[in-house]
């Protein structure tokens, strides 16, 4: 009888991450074909037509640009927290926290000069989020507790809050059928560089340039990956690899809440819950794609960006926009699977030696 | 009228606890065995839409519950090839399966949005209000009982059986139990796709009796606080069924605080289950100390080769 046996091939392909990725892409399509056809639709009409309402004019690739903004900080922070080995399921959370803190302060302190005034809303975005893993960042640091329910259990706490908000405190009178609060002013709207693209995506840049630096260049970054590693080698180093979790905790959570406070200041111009439409889960999706590299998740974060937006458009025609959830996470699962034939090689052995 | 009353939040919170509490068994097997499986609140979804349109379509009641368990088994399976068999990481599959449940089944559940059910898991006896606690008691959904029933078997099953010893020598130790001859691969991913059923169970319970109906998203975290509860109940049956009262009695309580005379914000009291979720479990771990009862070889992947 023979038995199989797998073991890590000792030389890996570099790019085995993007190529897993092709791979899970067309399994994602493929799937989103079959549901396609067994809706009664035809895959390739629906496709062509996301893909031109997406990528096809200028107009449209700016909004998926705009829609791939929260996507990639929101991915990119959670990229952060994973260097030191840990999850962050609460971004769709913290991006809500960060709309809300940026409304806050909005409405608590007048700025006059607005390009300040929105530095300083974008930055009590990020501390907004911060905020709001400090209690699973601390809980994890201090007594060892599970992150991933903690952060996640979070989404639902904050969610719950900003539906209170808008049905009560800020409650727009003004807004009568979607109860939100009332939109922010004008002069703090970011502006736009071309088409819809928003300066938010510039932002977006920066961030990924700067967590590339972090992660991949600075000592930071290297104190992350030895935290993160093993225990023993992080005090051989002399580093308090709690402290760095901890921090790395508060960065990546303070980007998805900058991701919140962009997409508010961008798209959505006040708090309401369609403030982020699942982007914090969806860029748990871009993050894990990409093996948590900034760049990729820069990249990924813009296709799933231009697939959001092709979901939504292809609702007109009676496809839900599900649609796009199920192609992505389809992909992640096609990635992960091919991703197993560049890591492992499969060995063929007897049983009778 | 403060009985009824009592009793009626007796009621609610046994009904909210054999949801809770039969998804969190069934991730307390899949996890015995070492693999964690993230993909709960997923699972149920698959299974409530599931369960809801097969006993929309045909009317019969044993079928849907069977479609249910048999759907959601099948889905984790997707999380078992890729975690037992491929050795991919366990928290980025069971967060997809997550995802991917909840996206699939408000796709399959579009259309049924809205649909009036024709049958529902009955009780064993009807009361309408009952007036004491052995009233509350023999007035359950027949899936209470059944809940009851697994939660023996699978203490006893856990305890007392081969397969039991074996799921927990795997949990334990894979290499060694390799080295004694036990199959590693197979144990795990009938313990995953276990899991599954009992998830699928939950989803079953959830629209054909619990809520009645199906929406998009209505697990509503019901998936995660289960994972919570298996970490509640330190990998033990019993502990998770009293761990599972607690929370759904805190589900039964909160939309009553109101008309108990508290001037709360409705909306905020929605969030206090998940506050006190979270409060628990950072008390908890604090307690406890290290000693959680976690199986050693949770979310590590099985390598023969690496001897």
């Amino acid at each position: 009888m023979n038995k199989y046996l797998i073991s890590k091939k000792i030389v890996t392909n570099d790019l085995s991450t993007f190529y897993s990725f092709l791979i899970g892409l067309s399994v994602g399509i493929t799937i989103g074909s079959i549901i396609l056809l067994v809706q009664g639709q035809n895959p390739i009409e629906v496709f062509s037509l996301m893909l031109r309402l997406s990528v096809g004019s200028i107009k449209s690739i700016s909004s998926s640009l705009n829609k791939a903004t929260p996507l990639i900080l929101a991915g990119l922070g959670i990229s952060i927290i994973n260097s030191v080995k840990l999850w962050n399921i609460g971004a769709e959370g913290q991006i809500f926290m960060g709309g809300i803190a940026l409304n806050f302060m909005y409405i608590s302190y007048e700025i006059s000069n607005s390009k300040l005034s929105i530095i300083l809303l974008l930055l009590s975005a990020f501390i907004g989020g911060s905020i709001c893993i400090l209690l699973p960042a601390a809980a994890k640091v201090l007594f060892g507790v599970n992150e991933i329910i903690t952060t996640l259990l979070f989404n639902y706490i904050i969610i719950g809050f900003t539906v209170y908000l808008v049905n009560g405190p800020w409650k727009d009178p003004n807004s009568l059928n979607f109860p939100a609060a009332t939109y922010v002013g004008k002069e703090v709207y970011l502006p736009t560089i071309f088409g819809r693209l928003s300066y938010g995506f510039i932002i977006c840049i920066l961030c990924t340039a700067g967590v590339y630096y972090l992660k991949e260049k600075s000592v930071f970054g290297y104190e992350l990956r030895i935290s993160g590693g093993s225990a023993l080698t992080a005090i051989y180093a002399g580093i308090n690899a709690k402290q760095k979790a901890f921090i790395a905790m508060l960065i990546g959570g303070g980007l998805a809440g900058l991701a919140g406070g962009v997409e508010l200041l961008s798209q959505t111009h006040r708090v309401s819950t369609g403030l982020s439409q699942g982007f914090g889960y969806t860029a748990i999706i871009v993050a894990a794609i990409t093996g948590m590299r900034p760049l990729g998740i820069f990249l990924v974060g813009s296709l799933f960006g231009a697939l959001t937006i092709g979901g939504t458009v292809i609702q007109t025609m009676g496809v839900s926009s599900y649609i796009a959830d199920v192609i992505q996470a389809t992909t992640l699962f096609g990635a992960l699977i091919s991703q197993f034939f560049f890591t492992y090689k499969i060995m063929k052995v007897s049983e009778d030696v | 009228m403060f009985d009824i009353q009592l009793m009626g939040l007796l009621n609610a919170t046994l009904q909210a606890a054999t949801l809770l509490f039969i998804a969190a068994l069934g991730e307390l097997i899949t996890e015995k065995s070492g693999i964690l499986n993230l993909g709960v609140e997923g699972m149920i979804s698959v299974g409530a839409v599931s369960g809801f349109m097969v006993a929309v379509n045909t009317g019969n009641l044993f079928l849907s519950v069977l479609i249910g368990i048999f759907s959601a088994a099948l889905f984790s399976s997707l999380h078992a090839f890729v975690t037992v068999i491929l050795k991919q990481d366990q928290t980025v599959s069971g967060l997809i399966l997550t995802i991917l449940g909840l996206s699939l089944s408000a796709l399959m559940g579009k259309k049924y949005v809205g649909k009036k059910l024709p049958v529902k898991i009955e009780s064993l006896i009807d009361i309408d209000e009952p007036s004491n606690i052995y009233e509350v008691l023999i007035s359950q959904n027949y899936i209470f009982y059944l809940a009851i029933f697994l939660m023996v078997a699978t203490s006893f099953i856990l305890k007392k059986t081969m397969f039991g010893r074996r799921l927990e020598a795997v949990g334990e130790d894979s290499r060694a139990a390799d080295s004694m001859g036990l199959n590693v691969n197979k144990t795990q991913f009938i313990a995953t796709c276990v899991g599954g059923g009992f998830s699928g169970l939950a989803g079953v319970y959830l629209t054909l009796s619990y809520v009645p109906y199906w929406t998009d998203n209505m697990t509503s975290g019901r998936g995660w606080i289960a994972l919570a509860l298996v970490i509640f109940g330190g990998w033990k049956p019993y502990r998770t069924a009293i761990g599972a009262v607690l929370f759904g009695f805190l589900e039964a309580l909160v939309p009553r605080l109101q008309t108990y005379g508290f001037e709360l914000s409705p909306y905020l009291v929605k969030i206090t289950p998940y506050a006190i979720t979270i409060i628990i479990l950072v008390v908890l771990t604090i307690y406890k100390g290290g000693r959680t009862g976690a199986p050693n070889n949770i979310g590590i992947p099985f390598f023969r080769e690496n001897r």
